[in-house]
């Protein structure tokens, strides 16, 4: 079989964040697992020299999210084979990249156990995730393997190192990759592409259309938006209990705009009532204090 | 927790691996991975006459898991846990797969059995590799001396240097240790030659002598100093196994003459007794060092003998040491080393102790003369 070979790893910056986040507050050492999906990505420049030869696949691995396990030996034993009735209940239709390790205090290459973890999860069968936007049908093995460590010298000074590794069949060996730490802001807009939502709610149109455009339209696809709202319906139905799509639409439709609006309303009256009866209490403790005053003298 | 900072566990299974180990092994950088102690350390293991470096890395948290390991960073395809390796290899790795699937954290022999399993793994990888260089006079080479025993390889490739193969033959199939009395070695000590190929020079016309040179376990030098041997030269177009017979053959009789002087130097020592009384402390097994009280007046100093294993050919050095006298930083007073006296080798030994009594008694005059002058208070003297 033809190793496919990456070209980077994206991450988001809040999924590297927090993954840092769950090593370094761990009292020991951490591993897990890391989820996402690869992509096909059409080269976007387009070289001048036509002899320079340009690698025909671009794949882009992105992690989208990772699991980590509370003690060491969780999906694997002492001799790093993975034990995949140990790793299936976690997966539940998540696809797997591959796993990470932490361990304080090492060096930053892959130890005699990961290197077996490694090269055991990526020849379990039928953990191979599709390929998206690719013209052939092809398929990823798990070959990814993230490992995280401190360095061995520095005490006073919290330093993480990590770097990123696919392991490759044929000469049994890790070949470190790039990592790509996507974040928010209008240059990396077009990384966002190859993220995709996953969400268990169905997805419902927002038409920003005004209203009467709608009512007009809304005869003609009244069969089609039927149907249409029953299938929601029953999407709806798996995850929520006697919630009808009619009430999840106002949340995010054009009328949850008016909600919002009359919230905010309600808000401020709720604020100006406070205010006038602090006045309130200004002036009269004023008129008491003025009293005892007079009194007293 | 134990003494050491480790848990006792980790402790105890260091300690004998420390004990038992058939090399002379180092520990360092030991260090914590978490909030449970000390738990992973960095091992010296001799190879090849070099060391390598592996982190040992137990998890104080989780006792009952075995220890992982990262080999250097030459050797990223060392895989000693997969079963990949091809003939012998395979074999090997079954024996450290063994180890590690029937862990005990009680058993104070595992660690030991590991790093000894792996290190024979990483032996035969090493093999393997400088097997598969694609030279034809190494292959020669490899193929002539592999019948030789405990011959180590290690094959360097460091990006910028040039590719090199290096052998560690071990040489002379004695036993030192057996020969000196009352041997205080723990490690058996053994003489190795270092031979280092370049290879990748594909268009050299002659194939140019390798890099020679002797090496030995460093406590020998107590003993026998393999500096001080001259090598055979190397022969165009000569081969190992041609090379080595001729050089093991001369070092044995220079290593069984080494073992002669013992007495030799053991009887100097007793010869100095007449003249400077019993000393204070001697090295009972190989009779380099003797020292002895002295006296000249009021002045008493020590004199100290330090005699190299090449005497009697090498006259002993001597040094003396005030007993009065003490520098501002509370050292001792010392002279420098005394190598330039009046010294023949064929003399007797009673012969050599008197000329040193001799100049010894003058030599005191000098060094009272430079204690009291450099001191800062003079002391009490008596006049002369």
């Amino acid at each position: 079989m033809d190793d496919l070979v990456l070209q980077k790893i994206a991450i988001s910056g809040p999924t590297l964040a927090s993954m840092i986040q769950r090593l370094s507050s761990s009292p020991a050492d951490v591993d897990g697992l890391l989820f996402g999906h690869v992509t096909y990505i059409a080269p976007s420049t387009l070289p001048d020299d036509s002899a320079q030869s340009t690698p025909d696949s671009q794949l882009v691995a992105t992690i989208s999210g990772f699991l980590s396990f509370p003690s060491l030996l969780s999906f694997y034993d002492s001799l790093g084979r993975v034990d995949p009735s140990r790793l299936t209940p976690h997966l539940d239709r998540k696809t797997l990249l591959g796993w990470f390790s932490s361990r304080r205090n090492t060096a930053l290459r892959p130890s005699m156990r990961e290197s077996s973890v490694t090269h055991s999860l990526f020849s379990i069968p039928n953990l191979s995730l599709p390929i998206q936007n690719a013209n052939s049908n092809s398929s990823f093995n798990p070959s990814i393997f993230l490992l995280f460590t401190t360095p061995a010298h520095d005490k006073f000074i919290q330093t993480n190192q990590y770097r990123a590794f696919q392991f490759q069949s044929p000469k049994l060996s890790f070949s470190p990759v790039s990592i790509d730490i996507v974040n928010i802001g209008p240059a990396f807009r077009g990384h966002y592409g190859s993220f995709s939502p996953t969400s268990p709610l169905p997805f419902l149109d927002c038409e920003l259309r005004n209203l009467t455009a709608m009512h007009e339209d809304r005869n003609e696809e009244n069969l089609i938006g039927m149907k249409q709202a029953s299938k929601y319906q029953s999407e709806l139905d798996l995850n929520a209990e006697g919630l009808t799509i009619e009430r999840l639409r106002r949340l995010i439709g054009p009328e949850a705009v008016n909600y919002t609006a009359g919230l905010e309303d309600l808000y401020e009256k709720m604020l100006s009532k406070i205010e006038s009866l602090a006045r309130h209490v200004e002036a009269s403790s004023a008129k008491v204090l003025e009293q005892t005053h007079s009194g007293a003298y | 927790m134990s003494s050491d900072g480790f848990p006792p566990f980790i402790s105890a299974q260091l300690r004998y691996l420390l004990d038992h180990f058939p090399h002379k092994i180092r520990v360092e950088q030991v260090r914590s991975g978490g909030s449970g102690g000390l738990d992973r350390f960095t091992l010296l293991i001799p190879y090849c006459l070099d060391y390598i470096k592996w982190d040992v890395i137990y998890n104080a948290e989780y006792p009952f898991a075995p220890p992982d390991i990262v080999f250097g960073p030459e050797d990223d395809d060392f895989h000693p846990l997969l079963m990949t390796g091809s003939e012998g290899e395979g074999n090997l790795n079954s024996g450290s797969r063994n180890i590690l699937s029937d862990w005990n954290n009680k058993d104070p022999t595992k660690l030991q059995a590991l790093i000894q399993e792996l290190r024979d793994q990483y032996m035969f990888y090493q093999r393997r590799r400088a097997g598969e260089v694609d030279d034809d006079r190494l292959k020669f080479e490899i193929s002539t001396i592999l019948p030789r025993e405990g011959i180590e390889m290690h094959i360097s490739s460091v990006a910028e240097k040039a590719e090199e193969v290096k052998f560690a033959v071990p040489l002379m199939d004695m036993n030192i240790n057996k020969m000196v009395h009352a041997c205080p070695w723990r490690h058996p000590q053994k003489i190795y030659l270092q031979v280092i190929y370049p290879v990748g020079r594909k268009y050299a016309s002659t194939a140019s002598a390798p890099r020679l040179k002797l090496m030995s376990t460093p406590e020998l030098r107590a003993l026998f100093s393999v500096d001080d041997v001259k090598l055979p030269s190397w022969l165009d177009g000569m081969c190992m196994a041609e090379y080595l017979p001729n050089l093991e053959e001369s070092l044995e009789k220079q290593v069984r003459e080494a073992v002669s002087l013992i007495d030799i130097r053991r009887r100097f020592i007793e010869a100095l007794v007449p003249f400077f009384g019993r000393p204070l402390e001697a090295d009972p097994v190989f009779c380099g060092k003797a020292t002895f009280l002295a006296s000249s007046g009021s002045f008493v100093f020590l004199v100290h003998f330090l005699i190299s294993t090449q005497f009697p050919k090498q006259q002993p050095a001597l040094m003396l040491q005030s007993l009065l006298h003490i520098s501002p930083q509370g050292v001792p007073k010392k002279s420098p080393l005394l190598k330039d006296y009046p010294w023949s080798p064929r003399w007797e030994a009673s012969q050599m102790a008197e000329r040193i009594l001799d100049f010894a008694a003058d030599e005191c005059l000098n060094f009272k003369r430079f204690c009291s002058d450099s001191q800062p208070q003079p002391q009490p003297q008596s006049q002369h």
